[in-house]
């Protein structure tokens, strides 16, 4: 099968290089990509590249921290001063694979690909971020929740690119994940917990679950306080291990997804919240 | 040390097995059956036939035409009636491209009535085989033997410790995949493989082709790891089937996912083990083992009959009686991985012995010392030991155990664990010396597999052997039409046999030269203008020693040669099946220190020692980078690695993300000692080191989680979430 990539050096030009074949897909660092079209879950004979697109910025804005879609994560958990303002978020990168993938795996990549596996997702939930997007219509912008459609389902409208995705300027939040080999390997369950400016209580989101990650409102119902106790956390970690779908699969049982949950829900919140660790 | 090779392949320059081109060449692929079990009811080619730029595509039909030899084979080449596993090739295309090769493969249409296939051993008994079953057709092997009165040993025991362990498939995962290209013409059967064994390939290959072993010819090349997986005849016939059926070159290479459904490795297996003690002293031992031996054919294993020693150990233990079965399922045939299921075995005893010796209330390492085997001493079949380093690398271990203990923090635990090994010289070898006036030529079949021990071990034993400078010595590898006989690369064998027949015929050499020379002993040494004879009568450049046929044309000629002779085994001690006898005796010893996870059952090895019998070092570098290597190996078998099958007999983890080998980021901090004084059945008392290293380490990290947690798990690898059941077991 032939393969043709364009590496188009505006938005434009890459939004027209989608339209123009029905088969067209953009690839940014190819990491999920060039696997899928091996195995056959993708068919395209037309690849169109961002990597001329100016979107690979990570900085500070009046809003908070603006996070372009194709920069390395690499480059992202470097940015000076993103760990001291979302330690959580940092933590989530920094688990991607290896230090060798994410000098090519984008931010993009991850939430295009949409996988139910994905580390960023549940971090990116419970920060209630803001995507940001830019298609033929021109730009907009949606909170991920809304556009995470389902399993590797991300709602893109046609010849639509995600642009980046908009933090809060802080918040307190942490990740916590397990994997049967620490690197280079699919978390067989994340639990990510952030408190955004103004929230009432903790945001708690989960990965590993189907058929996308999610957020669990009635564990975050039991922690309103800034520091839970040990009984609301030890509430919230059965609530959540309950909430959820969980799969039993070639990494893990349902069971032990659960039992992870309830683990990880309790140490990302004694890390974030320097409160009990029961 | 710098290795010979590492320049070459630094720069990318050498070329393995999916490197091969040769003008003209097609390249290949297989047709992979559907079902893992059922009747073969139609493989239609027309499709296949029709992809554009194919050229040949065969099946068990067109093989009747193109070659009838290949007809009736015990080893089909395609299957006719019945289809024994997933992804078993049922037929073969060629084409201008791989990717053209590929489409045509995908395109054939194979009908199977499918049948539900036996995924695992204790889908066929799930209750221990009773009597009789032996001759189940469900049985490929079956191996039972024992002395002593066993069931008065354990009427009389004080303490009967009974367990049963569990361990998993393990692939080879080496990074090059199979690959060979083939040429046939004039008669001559071609190929060229990556291969560990280049004549056990051409024997093999005859076999299934039905055609005389001098028609076919192997050549090797450099090998991208092999790790047991690349013995044995396995696309080299498909390759030369399809050049012949095509007249072209044709190369065909597995794809990754290939080698991993395709590919021959160690499969599951349970293991029960019964000991019976007499205060602290073992006096009995009972062991069941069930493997599974995938669709391997009667008399086709070996894993059986071999690895059930290493479940009664080295150790007296008294009265023993073992039975073993190999058990046939719908997966590919059983193959070897670096010390073919003896890592299992040494888990499953040394986590018993340990679990038996804390019941005891002994402490592990001495409870083995009580009762390692010492020089002398008699195996379970009646063998001699002989010089054995295993009593020597215990206290070692035992002493470094204590060095470590006070630091071992909250939370982490210490384990030992002893394996133990035979260098294969049972298979034997032959080489070639050359000597000429500038350099001693060392000629053989085989080709550098990656540990170094053709490039760098033979050339270091010549070296040794002759008191030749390394850099004077040529190693030259050439194909089985004019190399001398050997049997391969494999079984920690290639420098202990192969080195053997270089001493050997050095010492040929070094006769002829002191006969001519006016009498002995001689010895060669750098001279000032090429080689020199050195003796009683003088110094004389080689040169004029020689004939003058022998100037003129390829120097003096000595072959050496080595088939080992193992002591033998007590032919009465034997009921059935096939056992094999040790040539030598080789101990490896592991010590870890982990850390456990106690919510999560995660595991870290935090520091380790490795203490191996070495008999001799002949290349110190060499040594430390089979045991730095083993171990890692070792490391994945204990916390990461499976095969992970459906009850319907498919693979689910084919790829290198659900397969997890260890990365550098799970690999602790190694210390290494090697000991020697125990010498063994290589050049100089060596012993062979390729396999041993990798024996203890799943069992060592295992001790040091029971260590640690206080719980056992008895089921292998130790991945979180098994631990994580150990941990809460009621
Ligand atoms: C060995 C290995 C380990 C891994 N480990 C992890 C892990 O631990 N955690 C984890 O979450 N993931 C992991 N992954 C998955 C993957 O690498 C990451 O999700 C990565 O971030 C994908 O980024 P990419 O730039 O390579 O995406 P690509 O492969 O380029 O693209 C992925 C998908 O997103 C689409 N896409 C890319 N950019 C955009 C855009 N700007 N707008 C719209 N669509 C876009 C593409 O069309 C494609 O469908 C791993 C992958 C591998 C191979």
């Amino acid at each position: 099968m032939p393969l043709t990539l364009e590496r188009p050096d505006g938005v434009d030009a890459a939004i027209a290089a989608l339209l123009s074949a029905p088969d067209a897909v953009p690839i940014a660092g190819g990491t999920d990509l060039l696997l899928d079209l091996e195995a056959g879950r993708v068919r395209s004979e037309h690849l169109v590249s961002l990597a001329g697109l100016p979107w690979a910025r990570v900085e500070r804005t009046g809003e908070g921290w603006s996070i372009g879609s194709t920069a390395p994560l690499r480059r992202v958990e470097r940015s000076e001063g993103l760990a001291a303002d979302h330690p959580g978020f940092v933590e989530a990168v920094r688990s991607v694979g290896s230090a060798a993938l994410r000098h090519r795996a984008t931010l993009g990549g991850n939430l295009g690909r949409a996988s139910p596996a994905s580390d960023l997702l549940p971090i990116l939930l419970a920060l209630d971020a803001d995507v940001t997007l830019v298609g033929p219509a021109g730009p907009r912008r949606a909170k991920l929740d809304e556009l995470l459609r389902g399993s590797r389902d991300l709602a893109l409208g046609r010849g639509e690119l995600i642009e980046g995705v908009a933090l809060p300027p802080r918040a307190p939040s942490a990740y916590a994940w397990q994997r049967v080999r620490p690197a280079n390997d699919i978390s067989q369950v994340g639990v990510a917990i952030a408190r955004p400016p103004g929230a009432d209580r903790w945001a708690v989101a989960l990965g590993g679950v189907l058929p996308r990650p999610c957020r669990v409102p009635a564990a975050e119902e039991a922690l309103t306080a800034p520091t839970p106790s040990e009984e609301e956390v030890r509430r919230a970690a059965r609530i959540a291990s309950t909430a959820a779908r969980f799969a039993s699969d070639r990494r893990a049982t349902a069971e032990y997804r659960r039992r992870l949950v309830d683990v990880l829900l309790r140490r990302a919140l004694a890390r974030a919240s320097g409160g009990a660790r029961p | 040390m710098t290795r010979p090779d590492a320049a070459g392949k630094l720069r990318g320059a050498v070329t393995f097995g999916t490197d091969l081109e040769r003008p003209g060449m097609l390249w290949g692929a297989l047709v992979p059956s559907p079902a893992a079990a059922g009747r073969l009811r139609a493989v239609d080619l027309g499709p296949a036939r029709r992809t554009p730029g194919v050229v040949a595509a065969i099946g068990a039909e067109e093989l009747r035409q193109l070659l009838p030899s290949a007809l009736g084979r015990e080893r089909p080449l395609f299957p006719v009636e019945e289809v024994a596993y997933r992804g078993q090739p049922v037929a073969a295309v060629a084409a201008s491209t791989r990717a053209a090769a590929r489409a045509a493969a995908r395109a054939a249409r194979v009908t199977i009535e499918e049948r539900r296939p036996v995924a695992d051993v204790e889908d066929r008994y799930p209750e221990w085989p009773g009597p009789g079953a032996a001759s189940d057709p469900g049985v490929i092997a079956h191996v039972r033997a024992g002395h002593g009165n066993v069931a008065s040993a354990f009427a009389r025991a004080t303490l009967v410790h009974s367990e049963t362990y569990r361990t998993s498939g393990v692939c080879q995962v080496a990074l090059e995949p199979h690959a060979c290209v083939a040429e046939v013409s004039d008669g001559v059967w071609r190929v060229t493989s990556s291969t560990q064994t280049p004549f056990g390939v051409r024997d093999d290959t005859a076999e299934i082709l039905g055609l005389p072993a001098e028609t076919i010819v192997v050549d090797g090349t450099w090998v991208g790891g092999g790790f047991g997986g690349k013995g044995a005849a396995f696309l080299e016939p498909y390759a030369l089937a399809l050049a012949r059926a095509s007249g072209r070159p044709v190369e065909l290479a597995l794809s990754y996912r290939e080698e991993f459904r395709l590919g021959r490795s160690t499969l599951a297996a349970v293991i029960r083990l019964d000991t019976a003690v007499i205060d602290r002293t073992i006096v009995g031992r009972r062991v069941r083992l069930l493997l599974d031996t995938g669709s391997s054919l009667p008399g086709r294993d070996f894993a059986t009959g071999y690895s059930i020693g290493f479940l009664v150990g080295p150790y007296r233990c008294g009265a023993v009686e073992v039975e073993g079965f190999g058990v046939r399922t719908n997966k590919p045939p059983f193959g070897p991985h670096r010390a073919p299921f003896a890592p299992q075995c040494v888990f499953a005893l040394e986590s018993h012995l340990d679990g038996l010796a804390r019941r005891l209330g002994v402490d592990p390492l001495e409870f083995r010392l009580a009762h390692v085997w010492r020089e002398g001493d008699e195996t379970f079949l009646g063998q001699k030991v002989g010089p054995f380093g295993g009593e020597r690398a215990l206290r070692a271990a035992a002493e470094r155990a204590r060095a470590w203990r006070p630091s071992v923090a909250e939370g982490h635990g210490l384990g030992a664990a002893l394996g133990f090994w035979s260098t294969g010289t049972g298979a034997g070898g032959e080489v070639r010396l050359r000597l000429d006036g500038r350099a001693l030529r060392l000629e053989q079949v085989e080709r550098e597999i990656g540990s170094g021990s053709v490039i760098a071990g033979l050339t270091a034993v010549a070296a040794r052997a002759t008191g030749l400078p390394a850099r004077l010595v040529r190693l030259v590898a050439s194909d089985t039409a004019t190399a001398p006989v050997d049997s391969g690369v494999f079984g920690s064998r290639t420098v202990a046999a192969l080195g053997r027949a270089i001493v050997q015929a050095n010492e040929k050499l070094l006769a002829t030269l002191a006969r001519r020379a006016g009498g002995g002993p001689v010895r060669l040494e750098e001279g000032a203008d090429g080689i020199d004879v050195v003796g009683p009568a003088g110094r004389r450049p080689v040169a004029e020693l020689l004939t003058p046929e022998e100037r003129d044309g390829g120097g003096l000629v000595a072959e050496g040669r080595h088939y080992g002779n193992a002591p033998p085994i007590d032919p009465s001690r034997v009921e059935d099946g096939t056992f094999y006898p040790y040539t030598d005796f080789t101990a490896s010893v592991d010590l870890a220190e982990v850390e456990v996870d106690p919510e999560t059952g995660s595991v870290r090895v935090v520091r380790a020692a490795a203490f191996q019998d070495v008999g001799a070092v002949i290349s110190e570098p060499l040594v430390r980078a089979q045991v730095e290597g083993g171990f890692v190996m070792g490391l994945g078998e204990a916390l990461t690695e499976e095969t992970l099958w459906s009850p319907d007999a498919t693979l689910l983890n084919p790829s290198l993300l659900d397969y997890r080998i260890p990365t550098l980021l799970d690999v602790p901090p190694l210390e290494i000692t090697l000991l020697e004084g125990a010498p063994g059945a290589g050049p100089f008392g060596a012993k062979g080191v390729g396999e041993p290293p990798i024996l203890a380490v799943p069992a060592a990290v295992a001790n040091a989680v029971a260590d640690a947690t206080g719980r056992r798990v008895r089921d292998l690898p130790l991945t979180p979430e098994r631990v994580s059941r150990a941990l809460i077991r009621p």
